[in-house]
């Protein structure tokens, strides 16, 4: 059969070129793969498959081109010679090519291993340390809250120790005041009026009045009286107490805000009292932003704890840190003498422990001070909340 | 007897040391190279089907890398094939023969028995039809793979 050579020739010479110029350009990109990743063991598989496969291309396409040129040139014995020994090469690369290919399932799981226990170090790394910032953070918390716990409970002592040692004392001076008030009241009626004899008595009458007032007020604090109790509307209360305070301070300049919750229930608790609370904060309040300022009543429902939160917030000047522990303490005021008995948050402590509340304060010195009551709201109370117009 | 023993012995020593031409190594022949040869193409024929099932078996062909990988192992083992086949019916059984007629034409022989092995031989000569694909298949395999590593890595390196 006699057929053409050309077809063979081009094929041959053009596939060996091409083969040569595809090997290095697999070579120039395995090399980038292996870069990109030099931990990847598969990526180092390939380039060594690429390697041998390169070679291997090299090799036997170089032979058949030098073939073609040589025969070519007339010169077949010479190919002999040359061709043993490039055979003898492509025989042996195509083996390691043949080799290295088996391994590649071997080197995949292996990898894959490698990565597997890698990532399961990693994340157990991560988790570690996830717990040990969450440990120390809750150690943090636990140490601090622990720390703000004791600072109350020692402040509670105290103010209970303050408050027996006041009733103790508001309770024996409450009799003879009694007496002294009654005679002078005797002495009153014998008097003249308009002698120096009748002032004197009403001088003695008002400042034992004073006096008892001031009796009044520590045995709120010390809570012996007990509170009458009756369903109210808190926000009522609050609209009340505002009432009380436009009549009898100067606070005109003064911007009252109000933030009422609507989910507020009626509470048990005596009116009076929690008003005379509210009057104190407010007016304490007014104090702190002088004539140009703007207090915030507000109102929150805790529904889970059935707790009610009433927020009596001003943007005055602010209560130092070292003042901070001893609010609450009677007889404590930063006014100047004459100006505040100090009974005012005194009264006020003891009116919402007798409910079973807590009065806390929160303040930064030229931010303001934040006074929070939170009251308990029985079972007993009336579910929903209150309309309010 | 101790005699007839130590006799025994130096014959012995005698016979291994004796100058003869050395029979532990074998000698090669040509055909001996044709047949590494073609175990080396049978040899790289079952490795290329061991990765193409790996590869398959495994699920990797589901990404464009390696089913280009995948594909350049089925025209390398089609190329083997085809090579295996040309030695064999030139070299290896010699029922073709060529004889280069002019710089243009060749004539193929074929045996009378079965002459259309002459126009099978002129067509499984063109192997580079088969080994070019290959190579081209490999790079773009490589490519693909290239590309999704440095990608996963520029991710990576962005999220840390």
């Amino acid at each position: 059969m006699i057929v053409p050579a050309m077809p063979i020739r081009i094929v041959d010479m053009a596939g060996s070129a091409l083969m040569i110029l595809l090997a290095f350009f697999c070579m120039q990109r395995v090399i980038r793969l292996r870069r990109s990743d030099p931990d990847n063991l598969v990526w180092t598989y390939l380039v060594w498959l690429c390697c041998c496969l390169a070679g291997f291309a090299i090799s036997r396409s170089g032979g058949h081109i030098l073939k073609q040129f040589l025969f070519m040139a007339g010169q077949e014995r010479l190919w002999a010679d040359i061709g043993a020994a490039a055979g003898s090469i492509n025989t042996f690369l195509l083996i390691i090519v043949a080799a290295v290919t088996l391994f590649f399932n071997r080197v995949r799981h292996v990898y894959q291993q490698i990565s597997t226990d890698k990532q399961a170090l990693e994340t157990a790394h991560n988790e570690l340390l996830e717990l040990n910032q969450s440990l120390e953070k809750r150690v943090r918390e636990r140490t601090d809250a622990l720390v703000q716990h004791e600072k109350q409970m020692a402040h509670a002592d105290r103010l209970a120790s303050i408050g027996q040692l006041s009733s103790g004392i508001a309770h024996e001076i409450n009799n003879p005041l009694g007496v002294i008030q009654g005679y002078t009241q005797l002495l009153l009626r014998d008097a003249d009026e308009g002698s120096q004899r009748h002032s004197d008595l009403q001088i003695i009458l008002k400042h034992a009045g004073n006096c008892k007032a001031i009796v009044e007020d520590l045995l709120n604090f010390a809570r012996r009286s007990q509170p009458e109790m009756a369903d109210i509307d808190i926000h009522e209360v609050i609209e009340d107490a505002l009432v009380f305070i436009r009549h009898r301070s100067k606070m005109e300049n003064v911007r009252i805000e109000k933030v009422f919750a609507d989910n507020i229930p009626a509470m048990r608790m005596d009116e009076k009292k929690i008003k005379q609370v509210l009057v104190n904060l407010v007016m304490n309040a007014g104090h702190a932003v002088a004539e140009d300022g703007t207090i915030t009543i507000s109102t929150r429902f805790d529904t889970e704890g059935r707790k009610l939160m009433v927020d009596v917030a001003d943007n005055g000047y602010g209560i130092e840190s070292r003042h901070l522990s001893r609010i609450f303490d009677p007889f404590f005021t930063t006014k100047p003498t004459g100006e505040g008995t100090g009974l005012g948050l005194a009264v006020s402590y003891g009116i919402i422990k007798s409910h079973g509340g807590d009065i806390d304060v929160k303040s930064e010195p030229g931010n303001g001070a934040v006074f929070t009551v939170t009251l308990p709201v029985g079972k007993t109370a009336l579910p929903g909340g209150l309309q309010h117009g | 007897m101790k005699s007839i023993r130590i006799l025994l012995y130096i014959s012995i020593i005698l016979y291994m040391t004796a100058v003869e031409p050395a029979l532990a190594t074998q000698a090669h022949g040509a055909p001996e190279g044709l047949y590494a040869h073609q175990f080396s193409h049978l040899f790289f024929i079952f490795a290329m089907g061991i990765l193409i099932y790996w590869l398959r078996s495994r699920g990797l062909v589901q990404e464009p890398g390696w089913r280009y990988l995948q594909y350049a192992g089925l025209f390398f083992l089609l190329w083997s094939v085809d090579a295996f086949c040309v030695h064999l019916l030139d070299e290896q059984f010699q029922w073709i023969t060529v004889d280069r007629m002019d710089p243009w034409q060749i004539r193929i022989y074929a045996p009378d028995s079965a002459l259309w092995l002459a126009p099978v031989y002129y067509l499984i000569k063109l192997d580079h039809l088969l080994c070019v694909p290959g190579m081209v298949f490999l790079l773009l395999g490589l490519r693909r793979l290239s590309r999704r590593s440095e990608a996963q890595r520029a991710a990576e390196g962005d999220g840390l």
